[in-house]
Formats: C-alpha cells, sequence, structure tokens
C-alpha cells in the first residue's frame, strides 16, 4: 500500500505536485493519469526517496521508502526505460542491482526470461529498441519479488505484443495480492488494465475512483437510435432529464433513458426502430472531460485572436 | 463461501490475497561493494582505461631509463653532466619506475570523474540509488573501489615498469634496486598519490554531474593551475602554487628536503585536505540533491 499525505514538491517558482493525498490499495491495479507535466514522474521519484518532498510525507507499506530494511525487496519500480548504464549488458546491469540484496543470479535468469529478454541479455543496452529497454526495466521492477510495484509510462515503445504483455502481467502481479501502480497517457490502456484511476493535472489530484465510476460517472449514459420516423421518435421520448439530437435523417443520439425505456416508447407508439446501440464514454472523453481546465500545455492557435487595436485614428 | 476468513491461511488462488515483502537481506555494506565492483568491472571503457594507464606507465619507464642511460654516457665525458647529477643526489635509476606517474594521474583521475559522473548522465544513478536509498553506502562503496583499483594499479605498473628498466638500464652501467628502501618509498608513495587523484576526480564527477565538465575541472586543477599560477606575478601565487595538489608529489618523494618546497608532513596534510574537503562536501550534497 502507497500513503500520499499533503505530497508537495516546488522547483523554484514552480509547483510540481501541491500537496496530493492519495492511498494505492494492495491487490488491484491502480492507474495513475494525467497530461505531460502534472506531476506524474515527480511523484513517483518522491515515492522512490530520489526526489525529496517540499512537504508532505509519502510511505510505502507504512515506512517511507528509504528507511525499508530491504528496498527492493519491498518495491520495485521502472521510472524511466533507460535508468541503465548503456555500456553494460542488461545481465551485468541486473546481476549489479541483484548483488545489492544477495539476490541469487538463478533470479536474474528468472526475471530475464520472465522479460523475454534472454536473446539480447549479454547484448548492451546501448543497442537496445525502446521496447527492449522497458522490459529491461520491467525485469528490474521485478528483480526482489516486491511486494509493491511502481511502472512509469511501461507500455511506452512497446509492440503491441509487449502491450498485451504488459497488461495481461499488471493483472497478475495484483491478483497475488501485490499494490500495482502505474502511470500512462494512454485512455484506452488504462481502460483496459487498471482498476482503480487517480487522475492528475497540474500537480493536484482531480478524480480517486473506480474506473467504472469515472467512465459512468458524468451521466454519459447516451444510445445511439436509427428509425424511419425521427421526428416522431423524438416527440414520443421528449421529457425532463431527457435529451434528443438528431443527427442524421434517421439517426439520433439520446441521452438520460436507457435502451429498455427507448424501446417501450418506441413500441407503445408504434414507432419501428432498427438500432438501438448503448454508448459509453470513452475513458477519454471523461478525462477531456476532468482535466480541460488543468492542461498545462495547451495547443495554441494563433488564428483569430483579437488583436488589441493600437491605432488612435478613430 | 465461507463468511470466516481469519482462521484459515492465507492461500489459494484467491484474488488479492495480501501479499508481504519477500524475506530476505538488504543492502549491507559488503553488498553494495561487491555490486560497485560487477559495475566496475562489467564497462569496457573502464578496462581501457585501466589498460592504458598500465601501457603508458611501463612505455615511460622503459623510455626513461633508455633517456635516463644516455645522459649518464653524456656524463661520463661532460664534467657539466655530471655536476649536474650529482646535485640530483646521485641516484637517477630510482625515478625511473614511477616517470609516467603525470599521464597515470591524468587517466585514473578522469577514471574517478567518469565512475561517477557516468551514473548521472545515463540515469543508472536512480537504480543504484533505489536499491541503496541511503546513497553515502554507495558512494563509500564505489570510493573505496576506485581508490584501491587506482592504488593497485599504479603499484602494479610501477614495478613491472621497474622490472623492464632494470636490463635497459644494465646496458648504460646504471643500477637499478627495485628492493631498496628509496624504491619502495617511490612506489608506494606514488601509487598513495595516483590514488588520492582518482578520490579526487570521483568527488568532482558527484558534484558536477557531468564527465567532460569534471575532467576539465580535473586537468584546470593538476595541469592549468600549477602553469597558470607560476605566469602571474606576486608573492600569493608563487606560495600557493605549492599548495596545489599536483605539485604535492614532488616533496612527498623527495628524497632530501628541496628548498622552497613543502615539508613531507605538510604536503601529506594538504593533499590529504585536497581529498577531504571535496569528498565530504560531495557526500553532503549526494545525500541533499535529488537524483
Amino acid at each position: 500500500m502507497i500513503e500520499a499525505e499533503g505530497l508537495t514538491k516546488v522547483y523554484g517558482d514552480k509547483t510540481a505536485v501541491g500537496g496530493v493525498s492519495f492511498t494505492v490499495q494492495a491487490g488491484q491495479v491502480t492507474g495513475f493519469l494525467g497530461p505531460n507535466g502534472a506531476g506524474k514522474s515527480t511523484t513517483m521519484r518522491m515515492i522512490m526517496g530520489l526526489d525529496t518532498p517540499t512537504a508532505g510525507t509519502v510511505t510505502v507499506n507504512g515506512v517511507p521508502f528509504a528507511r525499508h530494511a530491504a528496498p527492493l525487496r519491498e518495491i520495485g519500480a521502472l521510472l524511466d526505460a533507460k535508468a541503465v548504464h548503456t555500456s553494460r549488458s542488461a545481465y551485468n546491469h541486473l546481476l549489479a542491482m541483484a548483488a545489492t540484496h544477495s539476490i541469487p543470479r538463478k533470479r536474474v535468469h528468472e526475471v530475464i526470461d520472465m522479460t523475454g529478454l534472454a536473446d539480447v541479455a549479454r547484448k548492451k543496452v546501448k543497442g537496445f529498441s525502446l521496447g527492449m529497454g522497458q522490459r529491461l526495466g520491467i525485469a528490474a521492477a521485478l528483480l526482489g519479488d516486491p511486494q509493491t510495484i511502481i511502472l512509469d509510462e511501461p507500455v511506452n515503445g512497446l509492440d503491441p505484443e509487449g502491450v498485451v504483455w504488459v497488461r495481461n502481467l499488471v493483472k497478475y502481479l495484483a491478483s497475488e495480492g501485490r499494490t500495482v501502480f502505474l502511470s500512462s497517457h494512454l485512455m484506452s490502456e488504462m481502460a483496459l488494465t487498471a482498476d482503480h484511476l487517480i487522475v492528475i493535472g497540474r500537480g493536484r489530484i482531480i478524480a480517486d475512483a473506480p474506473i467504472k465510476d469515472i467512465i459512468t460517472g458524468k451521466g454519459h449514459s447516451r444510445t445511439r437510435v436509427r428509425s424511419d420516423q425521427p421526428d416522431r421518435l423524438m416527440q414520443v421520448l421528449a421529457g425532463t432529464g431527457v435529451s434528443v439530437e438528431l443527427q442524421d435523417h434517421e439517426l439520433l443520439e439520446v441521452t438520460g433513458l436507457d435502451q429498455r425505456q427507448i424501446a417501450r416508447s418506441a413500441l407503445d407508439n408504434q414507432v419501428l426502430i432498427y438500432e438501438l446501440t448503448p454508448l459509453q464514454a470513452s475513458l477519454e472523453e471523461a478525462y477531456m472531460e476532468l482535466t480541460k481546465d488543468e492542461v498545462e500545455y495547451h495547443s495554441l492557435i494563433t488564428t483569430g485572436a483579437p488583436v488589441p487595436a493600437q491605432s488612435g485614428g478613430n | 463461501m465461507s463468511t470466516s476468513t481469519s482462521i484459515q491461511p492465507a492461500a489459494g488462488p484467491g484474488r488479492a490475497t495480501p501479499k508481504g515483502a519477500s524475506p530476505g537481506p538488504g543492502p549491507s555494506f559488503f553488498r553494495v561493494l561487491n555490486s560497485e565492483f560487477i559495475k566496475f568491472r562489467t564497462l569496457l571503457s573502464t578496462m581501457i582505461l585501466l589498460a592504458s594507464t598500465a601501457v603508458v606507465m611501463v612505455g615511460f619507464g622503459a623510455l626513461s631509463a633508455w633517456g635516463t642511460g644516455q645522459f649518464a654516457d653524456q656524463a661520463a665525458s661532460d664534467p657539466e653532466a655530471a655536476a649536474a647529477i650529482a646535485a640530483q643526489g646521485g641516484d637517477l635509476a630510482v625515478t625511473v619506475p614511477t616517470s609516467g606517474v603525470s599521464f597515470a594521474q591524468l587517466i585514473l583521475g578522469s577514471l574517478g570523474v567518469l565512475l561517477m559522473s557516468s551514473e548521472f548522465t545515463t540515469g543508472m544513478a536512480r537504480s543504484t540509488f533505489a536499491a541503496v536509498p541511503k546513497r553515502l553506502p554507495a558512494f563509500v562503496a564505489k570510493l573505496v573501489v576506485v581508490v584501491v583499483s587506482a592504488f593497485v594499479l599504479t603499484a602494479v605498473s610501477t614495478y613491472i615498469a621497474g622490472l623492464v628498466s632494470v636490463p635497459i638500464l644494465d646496458n648504460f652501467g646504471l643500477k637499478l634496486d627495485l628492493a631498496s628502501s628509496q624504491s619502495v618509498k617511490l612506489l608506494l608513495v606514488t601509487s598513495a598519490y595516483v590514488a588520492a587523484v582518482a578520490a579526487i576526480g570521483m568527488a568532482l564527477g558527484t558534484l558536477l554531474r557531468n564527465s567532460a565538465g569534471g575532467i576539465m575541472s580535473l586537468v584546470g586543477l593538476f595541469f592549468v593551475a600549477p602553469i597558470a599560477f607560476q605566469l602571474i606575478p606576486g608573492d600569493f601565487f608563487e606560495e600557493a602554487r605549492k599548495y596545489l595538489p599536483g605539485n604535492t608529489i614532488n616533496p612527498l618523494t623527495a628524497v632530501e628536503h628541496v628548498p622552497d618546497t613543502l615539508e613531507v608532513w605538510q604536503a601529506a596534510l594538504v593533499l590529504g585536505a585536497w581529498v577531504v574537503v571535496p569528498v565530504a562536501l560531495a557526500m553532503v550534497l549526494l545525500k541533499k540533491r535529488d537524483v
């Protein structure tokens, strides 16, 4: 379990993380989602004791990371794909890491096999693709068979097969009762992988809830309906809290009624409908909704900006 | 489905069975030292630097043996050269094995810089200090590896340079006794001096976290400053020059005290301070700064 309490990191006059508090529970995959520069990596570095918080505390299983007697056996982290001296081979990198905790060579071979690095383990990391680097980082995180696993953007640069592998791996690790904390900017990936989601924007927690609640949370229950008589159907369905929008000449989007209610009304009023598709808000939409005010780097569109008039003529 | 699970041990394929940390030892100093040694020996660049130091030391030893022999030959027919030899204490041969030391200190000092700065430039530091979050054990372990390897390599290279030089000097009728107390003293003091330079290099690498900056600072301190201090007029710089770390080696290895240089004990203290101050500063800042 990871517990952060008022965790703050200030660089000069810039607040990277502004007093966040959250708990990452064991036995489930917790996603950490936020736009670039939101403070995800900084938060993760503070958990690992690499950055000292300006204020607040963060503990792993009740103890600050640096005070654990055997840190690698407690918590494993992939913070950066290449937190490795690239002139060393993957095997020697893992061997040196393992030596600090007297982790046997057998375990080094195990994590190499587990991450599919067996063929390249003796080669210099310099020649690794981004995906290989990610696999090495995950191997290093698993080395101490830790209870808590932190992965910063683990699927970056992985091929589709690797993405599926990471997805299954983190779910399996969580099912073993481990604490899994995973950041990503790939919202679709989060929707498939995470059980719980912590959304961060501009250094603040915007949402902290089970992923189901975040997707369905905002009254986004929408249905796509096709009918020969869209005008008639619109009249029939109209009511308080219901909005019906004509999208195409036979296509409606209905918000505020479930599929059964729509079908019942259509049947009662003898209106033929030939499509009834529930539309779930994608995590993407929910996320955009949540973070629309929190994005630090908006794409700037230069046209159309009103220029203040400077000519004093008229 | 049982409602009381407290009696049963946590087992079976149930979801979210709490898993504790795996039992096993943590990072003791000996283990961290072992890890740093693995890191040291698994970098090709490190091995190349060590090998080139040995080659330079032995090569310069041999070259110097030949040059010294030539010089002694001339002295036999030239009273001026003979006087020059006499002024140096009469024993030219004894310093031959350590004649490559100024290059050895540059290479091994740079190695000291690189071993720490590369941790930061490659990102390896994040792995290192995640495994050893107290940080200082990893620093001290690396320092031990750097200092011991610099000392051993310089001592071994000096000895081999001596072995190569003996027959060359013999050709010119000069004798070199590698077991003489002055030979042994030169070997040990020179090796300790190079180890000190490597430690200063590592401290610079830790403070600057940058390979080029660290090596340039080292070169500045050992090669540029002595010359610059000589060129700048004024008594202050002439006096200060004696206290530069690179100028402590001569008083430390001299047979007799040379006028206008530090006493042996002073030179040892000055060199010690040049090691202790940057190393202590590096340790304090390494502990405090974000990785």
